[in-house]
């Protein structure tokens, strides 16, 4: 009861954010977004017709109704139809949000142990030569442009080792998941380990300095039972914080270059054509749906600071 | 007597060195950050010696074959329209340290601006409007907003300037906030107060040289975020409209590597790479140095 009141006033309290996200968003594409009336013409209109296309896409009603309107579909969860295609933007939504989750979270999850497992090794051997050697490594990895290791990892497996296919999405069964999956899972673990390896042990460092990690130290107790009693506990708040805040920004901008680069169509690369062509539709479904993603997940990150840690309270 | 004054010369630097010394002094102990110095000062030259025409100038020529190899006259080959590799990348500098320059100063203005001002007023309406404003900012997903914005502002030159700026600000503002909290509570301040300054006037000489190394850091941050987004919005089609960057140059290099010819792929990524690398050591070694909690020399 005390989660559910919690909850509710919480989203309540989100809804600024999301009202100044989806009108921010909203003034770029009425007023900086191309016009589609003319692409559904045919040639030569009569003004009656351009009128007609007008009032269909909505152009012909004062901003504030539009963006009224914009809100209702959003509460609703249906924002209509493609402007472009005609397609129901609920099914194009349907069909390309699993394929992003299914292309990204092998490289999330992967990117993130794997930072928290080098992180956690360089923070235990603090100052030593595989400390130097792992954060070298990460700062090479930082330093390296997504897009020049998307592109060199397609010349080594696709074009050189010829393993992988280099474009599109033809999955059926897992075999051929694990083969369209593993290149852009490699590339964005790749470009995440830099930053998430320094990130967890600047964290893991300063927990392992802490008065009681030492006396536990002195009192003998195993790397294996300081590191998962003592230090990883107090550095969950972090942590968490960290991958919770990465999935909006990880859904949205990492499968938009890796979609687009590897043509799969994903919900990025959907994104990324209706920005180019204007189709109003699903980038307000886009651009809604994040903020209130956002939301939630500021609301289930509070929830999680207080399953780790009973001292914080949900107020 | 004579050894009393050369004891005070050996005194003085301990007692009357200033925190800025200081952090200089370990900056300049610092073997990687004067090496990522030294990198981005190689770079910063070839970028100054393209704005005076020394070289660089002919990246836009067809200057021989389509694809050559490295040679005495081509140093790195040509591209696919006959170019001179080598003018382009150090051309490209050039537009990376326009964009990195521009990005970082705009954004360390408007962050340090609005980031002092929702500090100095924490608590108030002011306050609640800058929070307000990053949240709504930071809760649209990076590349979704500057493709928007850079699509919005199609055609004008300075759309990704723009929306970089517009995106990078926000977190530097946060962190500005922080200190200026901090810093308001001091005596100097408080003192400042109780003689009837006006709050802008405090906030311009006293609290904002104060957030000075704050904002250094965070600037270097920007530059390279600013100079790795522009590769990936040029690879979109969003980002530099006119002249040559590296992105652009990795954009069309991607029809060139399936073919077999890498020169252009790897003469603009390793400059991009070799730039990144020295401006995060040399971040690196600005924040250690920075640093208040660290004590000694």
């Amino acid at each position: 009861m005390d989660l559910l009141t919690y909850t509710l006033r919480k989203l309540i309290g989100g809804i600024p954010l999301i009202l100044g996200v989806t009108l921010i968003s909203f003034v770029l594409m009425v007023h900086f977004g191309p016009d589609k009336t003319y692409e559904l013409l045919s040639k030569n209109p009569t003004a009656e017709e351009i009128a007609q296309v007008r009032s269909q896409l909505g152009y012909d009603q004062p901003f504030w109704v539009r963006y009224g309107n914009y809100l209702g579909q959003l509460a609703s969860f249906d924002f209509g139809y493609s402007d472009s295609t005609g397609e129901r933007v609920a099914s194009i939504l349907s069909r390309t949000v699993p394929i992003s989750l299914a292309l990204l979270a092998p490289g999330f999850v992967l990117g993130n142990l794997l930072g928290i497992v080098l992180g956690l090794v360089a923070a235990w051997h603090r100052g030593r030569w595989i400390d130097k050697a792992i954060m070298g490594f990460a700062v090479v990895g930082m330093s390296i442009s997504f897009l020049v290791v998307i592109i060199a990892f397609q010349i080594v497996f696709g074009v050189w080792l010829g393993w992988f296919p280099v474009r599109g999405w033809n999955v059926h069964d897992f075999s051929s998941y694990l083969h369209y999956v593993t290149v852009p899972t490699l590339a964005s673990v790749f470009v995440a380990l830099g930053y998430n390896t320094r990130f967890f042990r600047a964290v893991l460092v300063e927990e392992m300095g802490r008065d009681h990690v030492r006396t536990a130290r002195a009192y003998g107790a195993g790397p294996v039972t300081i590191l998962y009693r003592n230090v990883l506990r107090n550095a969950l708040i972090p942590i968490i914080t960290r991958i919770m805040f990465s999935i909006p920004l990880v859904v949205i901008s990492g499968s938009l270059l890796i979609e687009s680069y590897f043509g799969i169509p994903g919900v990025g690369k959907a994104t990324f054509d209706a920005i180019t062509s204007g189709d109003q539709p699903i980038l307000k479904s886009v651009v809604g749906l994040t903020a209130v993603l956002f939301v939630l997940i500021l609301i289930v990150n509070d929830i999680l600071y207080r399953a780790v840690d009973p001292r914080v309270s949900l107020k | 007597m004579s050894a009393l004054p050369t004891d005070l010369i050996g005194l003085e630097p301990a007692i009357g060195r200033s925190p800025v010394r200081r952090a200089a002094g370990r900056l300049l102990a610092d073997r990687w950050a004067m090496l990522g110095l030294a990198i981005v000062l190689l770079f910063f030259v070839i970028a100054l010696g393209v704005w005076a025409g020394l070289w660089g100038g002919n990246w836009m020529a067809s200057a021989g074959q389509r694809w050559e190899g490295p040679s005495t006259r081509h140093w790195l080959g040509t591209t696919i329209l006959g170019q001179d590799i080598l003018e382009r990348v150090l051309f490209s500098t050039r537009t990376a340290f326009e964009i990195g320059l521009i990005v970082a100063l705009a954004s360390s203005m408007l962050g340090a601006l609005f980031g002092a001002l929702s500090g100095y007023f924490a608590g108030t309406l002011i306050d609640s409007a800058v929070l307000w404003l990053t949240g709504v900012l930071d809760a649209i997903p990076f590349y979704l907003f500057v493709a928007a914005l850079a699509f919005a502002l199609k055609g004008n030159p300075w759309a990704m300037h723009i929306a970089m700026v517009a995106t990078f600000w926000t977190t530097t503002a946060r962190l500005v906030r922080g200190e200026v909290i901090k810093l308001k509570e001091l005596e100097f301040v408080e003192a400042a107060r109780a003689i009837g300054l006006h709050p802008l006037t405090i906030i311009h000489r006293h609290i904002l040289p104060n957030t000075f190394h704050i904002l250094l850091v965070q600037a270097t941050i920007v530059f390279v975020a600013a100079i790795k987004s522009e590769v990936i919005l040029s690879f979109l089609g969003l980002g530099v409209q006119d002249g040559v960057s590296w992105g652009l140059m990795i954009a069309e290099s991607t029809t060139e590597v399936t073919a077999g010819h890498y020169m252009n792929f790897v003469a603009a990524s390793s400059f991009l790479f070799v730039l990144v690398m020295g401006f995060n050591l040399f971040a690196d070694g600005l924040q250690d140095a920075l640093d208040p909690k660290r004590s000694g020399r």
